[in-house]
Order: structure tokens, then sequence, then C-alpha cells
């Protein structure tokens, strides 16, 4: 009885080491490369804007589609702070110019698809200009499978936790518009 | 015991442990990733900081007046604080926040630089109001301080400030008498009876410089090639019979016509010529064992600067301006010091403001070749501290370099034009045997496209669509030592 028991135990963990620890490690790994593609895409996709000065449903559209190339669901947001041309101080000699000077006024991602979305067979393009600042965070909204066996046997993460995770932002260089 | 046993046992030991030791690496590794994204993200920042400088500064006639530049170190402030709110957004900081972990940013300039750090404003009673009031701690740059350094010797007791190239300025007493003298150390320059200049052995030439201006002029936008001049380090342009001057987009006509030859190489290399001749005749002694410190004290800098070096004393071959004449090291050496001093100074005040964080700022060691970068441009270096990132407590920095400035010009900003429409960099080889180099030399700022607004329309273009230069004497811009 007592060797059927022990024999019992050992193919258990047996099974556990040999499959379920193999299993979270590759989940693991695959997050892994997940994260890093996500993470190309979404710089790649921030600096050709703030580049180019130009957001056009095309780009935006083909860095989505990178990114469900890795298997996961993903929320976007985008964020473009927009240089006003109301100075931000009280100041003798502001110009609208000036990039740092002024104050900024934010468009979220609604409204930056609003802007971008075609409407009646006609292509938008989002046009920024100099000193504007694009900004762009991607988590993932599903679990993946690494995130499903931790939460089996640890059952630690919580629901709305995100294991991969991309934010790139930077200063547009170039005027979108006209050119 | 029977071998199932045992293996059991051993898993239920080995199990245990593997799973703690890998939660641990797993930690450490989370720690230096962390580390690496935020190290990524203040140099983000500090690039944006420094690109909004850069176009700032482009886009002004008057970026290299005192206040302007203020102006323009202020917009980049701003801007790095944006930036770095922006790309901290995921790990849940803001601009506020962020403000009270950044205990200095550094502004060097060509001859001294800016320190970004908050301070303790102090106002008298008249003063204070409800804006501001005494005792207040505000955020701002500190004022400008000098690469310089106290020399006492004999009759002479001199500041002498240094720059990143070889422009020195001079002022205190040389046996009882004031002065104040500034201007470009150089050898081997030759001027002849009848005013023709060789340095080591190449004659120097006048230039005929021409570039693009674009202005509104009766509400429309005109872009067209004009012939200018350099004076005092503003561009004058000659149309015809009279010259104007640019300034903010408007057209200044100026009292005298400046004609279209540039002659500032040859002013330049004459000024040095008579420069160096003086100091050589009024400082010819002095050494780095002459330092004092700002107390008056002898021989507490030695650390630092050596004793005995002669500082403007001739070497034989080596000329002084060569990178490797002991008067270059002395250089290095004192806008190291000062830098790092005022610096560690402004770091370490910072722990009697920041009230966010418990950590104890300090000034990170940077290496060798990161001030290699500082000695020889101006640049942006931003401080970021006590961050918790796991494990440890983040403390980074960063340098980011400005090469497009009107501050300094190195010979990589020089660009030589050849007959075949070609601007080629300064140090190429295709230029060694070229017969078709043109007798002009242009900065790469003058490559960066310009604006000029009406108010309601901003209007680009590009100084240099079409190529007419003179010659290939790399001549830095002889205005700045004008302060």
């Amino acid at each position: 009885m007592g060797d059927t028991l022990i024999t019992v135990i050992a193919i258990v963990l047996a099974a556990v080491l040999m499959f379920v620890f193999p299993l979270m490690t590759m989940s693991d790994r695959t997050d892994d490369i997940s994260q890093l593609s996500v993470e190309t895409a979404t710089t790649d996709f921030v600096d050709d804007v703030r580049t180019t000065g130009k957001l056009t449903m095309d780009k935006y559209s083909s860095f989505v589609e990178q990114l469900s190339a890795t298997g996961n669901s993903y929320d976007v947001e985008m964020q473009v702070q927009v240089l006003d041309e109301n100075p931000g101080k009280k100041t003798t000699q502001a110009e609208a110019t000036k990039i740092g000077e002024n104050v900024y006024y934010t468009m979220y991602t609604s409204q930056i698809m609003d802007a971008i979305n075609p409407s009646s067979g006609q292509t938008k393009t989002l046009a920024l200009k100099e000193g504007d600042m694009f900004s762009t965070s991607v988590k993932n909204t599903n679990s993946t499978l690494s995130q499903q066996l931790k939460n089996f046997f640890y059952s630690v993460t919580g629901n709305d936790t995100y294991t991969i995770a991309a934010e790139h932002a930077g200063i547009v260089t170039a005027n979108g518009a006209g050119n | 015991m029977k071998i199932q046993s045992l293996a059991v046992i051993f898993i239920i030991i080995m199990l245990p442990i593997s799973l703690v030791l890998t939660a641990y690496v797993q930690n450490q590794v989370q720690t230096i990733n962390l580390q690496t994204s935020y190290d990524e993200k203040l140099t983000n920042a500090t690039y944006d900081a420094l690109k909004a400088f850069q176009l700032n500064t482009i886009n002004s006639s008057t970026s290299d007046l005192a206040n302007s530049k203020l102006r323009d170190i202020n917009a980049s402030v701003n801007t790095f604080f944006n930036a770095i709110a922006e790309h901290f957004n995921l790990a849940g900081y803001d601009k506020d926040t962020l403000q009270s972990y950044v205990p200095a940013l550094v502004y060097t300039m060509y001859d001294g630089y800016y320190i970004y750090s908050p301070f303790t404003n102090t106002l008298d009673d008249e003063d204070a109001g409800t804006t501001y009031t005494d005792g207040e701690k505000l955020y701002g740059l500190k004022p400008y301080i000098h690469y310089s350094c106290r020399y006492v010797k004999g009759g002479i007791d001199v500041v002498i400030t240094y720059t990143l190239d070889n422009c020195i300025t001079v002022e205190g007493t040389i046996n009882g008498k004031g002065v104040y003298k500034t201007g470009y150390l150089l050898d081997d320059v030759n001027v002849s009876g009848s005013g023709t200049v060789t340095y080591r052995g190449t004659t120097i030439e006048q230039e005929s410089l021409l570039e693009q201006v674009g202005f509104y002029e009766n509400g429309n936008f005109t872009n067209q090639p004009y012939p200018y001049t350099k004076k005092d380090g503003a561009k004058i342009y000659n149309e015809g019979d009279h010259s104007f001057t640019m300034l903010n987009g408007q057209k200044i006509n100026t009292a005298t016509n400046y004609g279209t030859t540039d002659s500032s190489a040859i002013e330049y290399y004459k000024n040095a010529y008579e420069f160096t001749k003086w100091v050589r005749d009024n400082l010819r002694g002095l050494t780095t064992s002459d330092i004092v410190d700002e107390n008056g004290a002898y021989n507490t800098l030695q650390e630092e600067f050596g004793s005995g070096v002669n500082i403007f004393g001739s070497q034989g071959n080596i000329n002084i301006e060569d990178p490797n004449s002991d008067f270059n090291q002395h250089r290095l050496a004192v806008i190291r010091y000062t830098i790092e001093k005022n610096l560690s100074i402004a770091i370490a005040n910072y722990n009697r403001y920041a009230s966010a964080t418990s950590a104890n700022f300090q000034m990170p060691e940077l290496q060798e070749d990161e001030w290699e970068e500082i000695l020889n441009n101006v640049s942006i270096i931003s401080f970021m501290q006590g961050l918790s990132i796991g494990g440890k407590i983040y403390n980074g920095y960063s340098i980011v370099t400005n090469t497009k400035t009107k501050e300094v010009v190195n010979t990589d900003a020089i660009y030589i034009i050849t007959n075949d429409g070609y601007y080629h960099r300064a140090t190429d080889t295709d230029l060694i045997g070229n017969n078709n180099i043109q007798d002009v030399a242009y900065l790469n700022i003058d490559f960066e496209r310009n604006s000029v607004t009406n108010g309601t329309t901003t209007q680009y273009f590009y100084p240099h669509t079409e190529l007419r230069l003179l010659y290939i004497n790399n001549k830095p811009d002889n205005s700045r030592c004008s302060r």
C-alpha cells in the first residue's frame, strides 16, 4: 500500500517536473519573444510618426497587424500632445513657434481614431507639427498561456494585470502638413 | 529505503529551493530590465530636450544673445519634463512627481554651463508678495558658471576663462593695470608687411559667401540667394547698394554697405596672432603652481591640475592649439574640475529639497569617454535618482551632445564645397588632391531648414539649395569670442 502511494506521488511529481515546468518556462519565453516584438513594433511605429509628422490609417493598421502577429490581443493607447499657439505663461515675448514655452493640449486614442478613420471613401491624415509629442502604449488584454499557468499554480495575478507591455514616446521633428 | 522514497524526498527538498532561487533571480532580472528601460527613457527625454533646443535656436536669429539663450534653455527644460512624463506614463509617474527625482539638468555651453536645479528664493519684505514668497523653494536655472581659474604670481592676478576651443578670456590685473582681453591662441601664424596672412604655410584669403534668405516683404514670402559677410557673428547680406541683417524674419537695413566679400577668416588669424603674442609677452611664466582656490590659497588644487606646468609656454614642435599641448591639457582639466565641483555640490544640496524620496542624492561618477564628449561638445546632462526599481534605487544619468549648434564650431561641423556641387566634411579623404575644391566652407547648421513666420503662417526654406564656395581653411567663426 505504502509503495503504491509513494509511486503515485513520484509519478505526480515527475509529471509536474517533466511536463508543467518546461511548459511554464516555454510559455514564459514565448511571452518574452512577444514582448520583444511588441516593443520593436511600438518603437518603429512611434518613430515613423514622429519623424514624418504624419499619422494615417495605413500606418496604424500595419502596426496593429504586427502586434496581432504575436498571437495575443492588445489594447493600443495613443496620445498626441499638440503644441498650442497660445503661450503658456504671461510673458512679453512668447512666440508661437518656440517649443517648450507654450502649453499643450492633448488628443487621446478615440479623437486620433476619428481624425484618421477614412470617411466617405477618403483617406485622412493626421498632420503633426514640430514640437508636438506623440506617445503610444500597448498592453495585452487576453491572458497568455504563461499567465494562465501562473494563475493556476500561484493564483497571485489579478485579472487586469498584463505581462506584455510596451511604450514609446517622443517629440515630433517634422511638419506633417504640406510636405 | 527504496529509491522512490529517496527520489520523493530529494524533490521535496530541492523543489522549494529551486523555486525560491528562481524567484530571486527573476527579481534581479526585473530590476536590471527596469534599470535599462529607465535609462532609455531618460536618454530619450534628454534627446527630446536637445531636439527642442536645436529647433528653437536654428529658427531664431538671436539665439547667441544671453537672454535669448536663457529662454531657449528654459523652453528646453520644459520640454524635458514634458517628455519624461510622456515616457514614464506607463510606469504611473507624472511630471510633478518626476521633477522631484531629477536633482539637476546641466547645459554645457561654449565657455561655461547652466545648472537647472531647485533653489530657495530669498526676498525682502518689499518684494515678497502673493506670487513669490520669501524662503520658497523654486526650480530654475542657476547663474551661469564659467570654465575659469584664478592665477596669482608676482604682479599678475588674473582669472582666465577657458572655452571648448582655443579661445580664452583674461581678466584681472597685471602689474597694477586692469586687463580684460579675449582672443584665440594660435601658433604658426604669419602676418606679412603687406597684410598677407598665412597659417601653417597656407595663405588665408577672402571668401564669397552666398545663401538663401527667406522673409516676408509687403505680405509676400520671398526666398532668394544673397551674398553675405560676417560681422561680430551676425550675417550681413548685401543687396546691390546696401546691406541688411535679418532679425526674427524681418529685413533690417544697415547704415553701412559691408560689401559682398567676407574677410572674417583673415581677421580671425590676425587677431589670434596679436592675442597669442600678448599672452606670451604678459603671461609667459604662468604655471599650474600659480593657481589659487576661491579662498586665495595655493596648492589646494594640485591633485587636479598638477604643478609647475607652463601653461602658455612654447613647446617646440607642438603648437599651442594642438590637442596634446600643455595649454589644451590644462584647459580640459579646468573645464572638468569646474563642472565636477559645482555639479556635485548642486546634487548633494538636492537632499535638502527632495521631500518625495528618502534617497541620498549623489553625483554618479562619469566615465572617461563621457567626459571626452562633455569637454568637446555643447551638451545636455540629465540626472535622475531615487526611483525604486525593485531590488535597488535607480541612479542614472544621460549625456546627449549637440552637434548642430551655433555655440561652438568643431572640425566635423565644417563642410567644404567642391565645383561639382557636393559638400564634404573637412576631414574627408576625398579632398586630398581634389582639384575641384572651391575656396568656401559652410557650417553644418547652415544646411538646416530655417523657418520664418508672419504671425499666421510659417514658411520654411533651406539656406543652401545651391552651393558656391571659395576655400578650404578650417576656419572657426571669428565672432565666438565676443560674448
